[in-house]
């Protein structure tokens, strides 16, 4: 395998209710990732997209969002369906054909426009959920009372999550304003809230944001060269589980499990790890699918709970992955991206730093 | 949300279950579109002039997507109702269920005089149909004023020109079109 880092992230990260089109938002963020790479623009060899024109109702959104990469010369370009993470998945890939060392990922969505709990109902297959509007927060909330009902967690461990989540996102300048106007709150506080979806309760679910995010990938040498801390891919992969959440144990997240040992996660101490836990419970699952031990801190950056653009969220655990190394002197980092109902799809991504 | 009304015969070997889904969606203008919106009625076709490239975009889109560098109504430019057909498409109307349209008819891109690039799907007015061709001078025939709406996501012209006419002028020499036809 060629070997492909991270030089550079940038992100509108939580964005609330934007009245600008996906371009303009997406606009400065990739031009800050170019920015902050030392690459030219003229040097990426290869460009790809995450988004879903569903979420606001935009058709070929997609298609117009490639302005904000630059409209002439023409470029080799992708997009994916999926959120950015996968984008980036798709970049490595191509750098791994070795003709071209410079790649851009990036995803941009608008979930302020649309119901999610309508919107991703699509996601269902069309012939048992879809037609039940089985909405997605109603799914989660099954996933987190088979760990209940398991004695895998309990409402309090929930709770315990969503309070870390909240304290860290409190030194995070891309966290979700309202979450972090909310400040501190304590397990017990927590638990006194009425239940959204038993068993869960509006701090265990995710805010409505809007966002954007881009990373520059470089391969080989020359990401030594234009960057003082790369942010070196030791492992990527994703994996599905079935389709359909009835043909699941919900209490395990086994894709994520099998991402994670594909990954090569367990070959080395992971130090920071940001999941794209959008529910309070999927931390919990994932924590213990990728085999993280209690000396891994998880979601420093508040995590999904503090900031989740849809399409955005997974690119953003994988670039603040990289910040750990990047800005923060950390050795080997982890992040995690999910999609689908009940960590339907699951991508690993472990980073190492050089030091 | 869903409509299961049964409304097809359900009397032979595969069964049928029709689902109608419809999402709600709110549609945000943007501060750029809006400013559009707000000139159209008035009367005016404004643009943004690159302050890089020089080059005039309408509608404007708050960027120059050639120079990847943010526009502002500091670059706004007022643009001409007049210009020329670029590459147009003759349409015929099949009939079907709220079909407005009866007689074959003519959708233009029209390169306005001192824009940059084209504006699509404009509507030619008592134009013959086989009298198209590129470099026909037209111009704007504008809606009335209360009904001139910018589309809310600021591409093309909306509602506030009905169509356009020809102005009678010379045609364009191919030099001032042939980097805009398809």
């Amino acid at each position: 395998m060629r070997d492909v880092a991270i030089v550079s992230f940038a992100q509108a990260g939580s964005l609330v209710d934007t009245a600008e089109s996906e371009t303009q938002m997406l606009l400065p963020v990739i031009n800050a990732a170019i920015e902050g790479s030392g690459i030219t623009r003229a040097d990426i060899g290869f460009t790809c997209s995450g988004s879903a024109d569903y979420l606001a109702g935009t058709p070929f959104a997609f298609v117009a969002n490639l302005e904000a990469v630059g409209a002439w010369p023409p470029i080799s370009e992708s997009h994916v369906d999926m959120d950015g993470a996968w984008a980036l998945y798709e970049a490595w890939v191509r750098l791994q054909h070795g003709d071209v060392d410079v790649a851009l990922a990036f995803s941009s969505g608008i979930s302020s426009r649309s119901d999610l709990g309508e919107v991703l109902c699509l996601q269902n297959d069309p012939y048992y959920l879809m037609p039940l509007w089985a909405d997605h927060v109603s799914l989660a909330a099954l996933q987190a009372r088979a760990l209940l009902d398991q004695g895998l967690a309990t409402e309090a461990d929930l709770a315990e999550v969503v309070a870390r989540s909240r304290r860290n996102a409190a030194a995070n300048p891309s966290a979700h304003p309202d979450v972090r106007a909310a400040g501190d709150l304590s397990v017990d506080q927590l638990l006194e809230a009425a239940y959204t979806v038993a068993p869960l309760r509006a701090a265990d679910c995710p805010p409505t944001t809007d966002g954007a995010a881009a990373v520059i990938l470089v391969a080989g040498d020359r990401a030594r060269e234009v960057c003082d801390n790369p942010a070196w891919i030791r492992g990527i992969d994703h994996r599905s589980e079935a389709h359909y959440p009835g043909l699941r144990d919900l209490a395990h997240a086994g894709s994520a499990r099998l991402a994670a040992e594909h990954a090569g996660v367990a070959d080395a101490p992971i130090e920071v790890a940001e999941l794209a836990a959008t529910f309070s419970h999927e931390e919990l699952l994932l924590t213990e699918a990728l085999g993280l031990g209690a000396d891994t801190e998880v979601n420093p950056s508040g995590g999904a709970l503090a900031s989740n653009p849809m399409m955005v969220s997974g690119l953003i655990r994988i670039g603040e992955a990289f910040r750990q190394i990047n800005e923060h002197g950390k050795h080997r980092t982890l992040g995690h991206a999910a999609s689908g109902p009940c960590l339907q799809q699951n991508l690993v991504c472990v980073l190492e730093g050089d030091s | 949300m869903t409509d299961t009304d049964p409304q097809v015969a359900d009397d032979g070997p595969v069964r049928f279950m029709p689902q109608l889904i419809s999402l709600d969606y709110t549609v945000r203008t943007n501060p750029v579109a809006a400013a559009f919106g707000e000139a159209l009625a008035d009367g005016r076709i404004t643009g943004h002039r690159c302050p890089s490239c020089s080059l005039v975009f309408v509608p404007p889109k708050g960027f120059c997507p050639i120079c990847t560098i943010e526009t502002t109504s500091a670059d706004e430019v007022v643009i001409e109702d007049r210009g020329m057909v670029t590459a147009w498409t003759v349409l015929t109307p099949i009939q079907y269920h709220g079909q407005q349209e009866r007689k074959d008819y003519a959708l233009a891109s029209i390169l306005l005089v001192g824009a940059d690039g084209t504006v699509g799907q404009q509507r030619l007015i008592d134009i013959p149909l086989d009298e198209i061709r590129p470099g026909l001078m037209v111009e704007a025939v504008w809606a009335a004023p209360e009904d001139r709406v910018a589309d809310d996501r600021g591409y093309g012209l909306g509602t506030a020109i009905d169509g356009w006419k020809a102005t009678g002028e010379p045609d364009a020499p191919a030099s001032e079109y042939e980097g805009h036809t398809l």
